[in-house]
């Protein structure tokens, strides 16, 4: 293969004759790294005032499309220009292309873009609208879950058990790990810190609060919505690009009691359940690290603890788990439902279904927070 | 210089000797023989499920088989090595099925990303040859259009825009018709032969839409999904006709088959 020239050079020159400028097109473009471009070659050969242009192909060594790709935007270009266009000695292929290239009639013009105020109300709109959905949703949610408790719904069982079983059974390895070590390390800390004071004794008190009242809802929440929300947000987004939906709603099928309820419900069964699995570990996690740490036996550790730590810190961290459960099942089916239908939507209503869930998680758990001490529990 | 001055050179277009497929352990098709010549347009056709698309993923390189050998201009595919192969892909454009346009880029970029891969043309350049190669297809300023904004007609064509983003010599096309309305169908047959005289294109197309065969054919081969090799081999229009084995005029003349001996007795009587 002979060396490629690395400038466009030797593809064109420009003669001038007259009020006529002449492009010449010579060598193999086909082999060419740089072509000239049409906007650069329309200002050259215009920047004498020139009224016509001859576009000459005599001198090609070879009938390459490219050739045709660039006269053919020369030409509408130089139309634009109001400057009168001709070709000569071009290679019978190139024309044949050209003329299949010749527009169409009926082909739409793109107009210009809106302006930049109705793009930013249309942004503003856009927004008000994405409100609108989730207050919806959540409106649809409240309004179906009697329909659901009654049995009425139309949701399949079969279905609701494999997602009992996708988010409750299936989450178990994740949350045991993350629980145990949560909890461990709560101990580790804590172990370290009240020995200074040589109040190990309270370790009991500090883990098993933590754990109850705040740490096994949230790490739970947090794993729930990357292995659960993001599956569901996927699936659903997937669905609504095949048209599943769609199709769904044809045969007389509610799409939100169809798909989301069961979501809703599974999430909402399993995720308290999981909480009390996931306080337990937590606990049984500081208690080992108390056994080794402090030499405190389980039988001390377990009795402070039932001194210690009231029923209502359960209790408190168990309502927190309904509420996230809530918040991922809404979150996810949302994501997925108002996705755009391309295969690059589906990850980020993966992605968003994530992150929206875990600021959700942290603002719902300040609320409470907020609200457990005014109320002084 | 001199592209097609030796065009029917028994080597030249793309020659298929003795290919032999499999799927898995089952046999899809064997002793697949033919050629297709230089700027012409090839149809393999067949009924569904015979090994058309296999076979074409066998050609463009996606799937490859142990035993025949298919070569493009002279050039064994399957014996060269990886460097040599992809810069053989290059030269091999495909509408595949479902158009498989991706879904995230607007019209114009999915017909410049091959450009920006395999070239060295800048920004300017790729924009001048994205206009030309959409309005060859009939889409002229639509590329900042996204390809769910686009009907199934305008999808195809948008896939062949992207076909022919690196002016290939071969082009394959998968069910270039397949779902689409009569006229829509006989538009784009129009524009397939009109590309493969403009480029001087061997184009190898799927198809079993038997108006579509009859017109844009130079010359065909019939995948038979019983014997599980070709059993027809030439021009349809003269196969419908005169074709040896009647499952093969049945097809073309979309008629029941007559003759039922070589058939497999019906269970459960």
């Amino acid at each position: 293969m002979p060396l490629a020239a690395a400038d466009d050079s030797a593809l064109y020159r420009i003669e001038r004759e007259s009020d006529t400028s002449v492009l010449r097109l010579s060598g193999d473009w086909g082999r060419a790294h740089r072509l000239p471009t049409s906007e650069a070659l329309a200002a050259a050969l215009t920047r004498d005032g020139a009224v016509r242009v001859v576009i000459d192909g005599g001198e090609l060594t070879r009938a390459h499309p490219r050739v045709a790709a660039v006269v053919h935007a020369l030409q509408q270009r130089l139309d634009r220009r109001d400057v009168d266009s001709r070709t000569r000695a071009l290679p019978e292929s190139i024309r044949s292309l050209m003329t299949l290239a010749r527009p169409a009639p009926q082909t739409a013009s793109v107009g210009r873009g809106p302006r930049w105020i109705t793009r930013l109300g249309a942004r503003g709109r856009g927004q008000f609208d994405a409100v609108l959905l989730v207050a919806r949703l959540v409106g649809n949610a409240a309004a179906a879950t009697p329909r659901l408790a009654l049995g009425r719904a139309q949701a399949r069982w079969p279905d609701f058990v494999a997602l009992v079983r996708e988010t409750g059974a299936a989450s178990l390895p994740v949350v045991t790990v993350v629980n145990l070590l949560i909890g461990a390390v709560l101990g580790f800390v804590g172990a370290v810190q009240l020995n200074a004071f040589g109040a190990g004794l309270y370790l009991a008190d500090l883990v098993g609060i933590a754990v109850a009242r705040e740490m096994a809802a949230i790490m739970t929440a947090f794993i729930m919505a990357g292995r659960v929300g993001a599956t569901f947000a996927a699936h659903l987004a997937t669905m609504e690009a095949n048209e599943e939906i769609d199709a769904l709603r044809m045969i007389g099928v509610a799409p939100f009691e169809y798909l989301v309820l069961p979501r809703l419900a599974a999430l909402t069964l399993m995720m308290p359940l999981l909480f009390l699995y996931a306080a337990t570990l937590g606990i049984v996690g500081g208690m080992i690290v108390g056994d080794l740490v402090l030499n405190t036996s389980p039988m001390s550790f377990l009795g402070r603890l039932e001194d210690a730590v009231a029923a209502r810190h359960f209790v408190i961290g168990f309502v927190k788990a309904v509420c996230f459960g809530v918040l991922i099942a809404l979150a996810s089916c949302h994501m997925g439902m108002r996705a755009g239908r391309n295969a690059a939507e589906v990850g980020r209503a993966a992605t968003r279904t994530v992150v929206v869930s875990i600021i959700g998680i942290i603002v719902i758990d300040a609320i409470f927070a907020l609200c457990t001490n005014a109320l002084g529990v | 210089m001199a592209r097609l001055s030796d065009t029917n050179a028994p080597d030249r277009g793309i020659v298929v000797r003795d290919l032999r497929m499999h799927f898995g352990e089952t046999l899809v098709q064997r002793d697949l023989s033919f050629h297709v010549a230089r700027a012409s347009i090839f149809v393999i056709m067949g009924v569904s499920g015979c090994g058309k698309s296999t076979l074409l993923r066998h050609m463009i390189d996606l799937q490859q088989s142990a035993q025949g050998d298919i070569s493009f201009d002279g050039q064994r595919l399957w014996t060269r090595d990886a460097a040599e192969r992809a810069a053989l892909q290059r030269r091999i454009g495909v509408l595949f099925q479902s158009t498989a346009l991706w879904s995230s880029m607007t019209v114009g970029d999915n017909v410049a990303l091959p450009m920006q891969l395999h070239t060295r043309l800048g920004a300017a350049e790729i924009r001048d040859q994205v206009a030309f190669k959409l309005a060859l297809v009939g889409l002229a300023g639509q590329e900042s259009r996204m390809p769910s904004e686009l009907s199934g007609g305008m999808k195809k064509r948008a896939g062949i825009a992207r076909a022919i983003a690196l002016d290939p010599d071969y082009l394959f096309l998968d069910e270039p018709s397949a779902g689409l309305d009569p006229m829509t169908s006989q538009r784009l047959d129009t524009l397939i032969m009109r590309l493969r005289d403009a480029l001087s294109l061997s184009v190898v197309a799927v198809t079993h839409e038997l108006p579509s065969i009859f017109t844009i054919a130079d010359d065909s081969i019939y995948l038979d999904d019983e014997q599980r090799t070709a059993i027809a081999h030439g021009d349809p229009r003269e196969l419908a006709e005169r074709a040896e084995h009647a499952r093969v005029r049945a097809f073309l003349n979309r008629e029941p088959l007559a003759e039922r001996d070589d058939e497999e007795p019906i269970h459960g009587n």
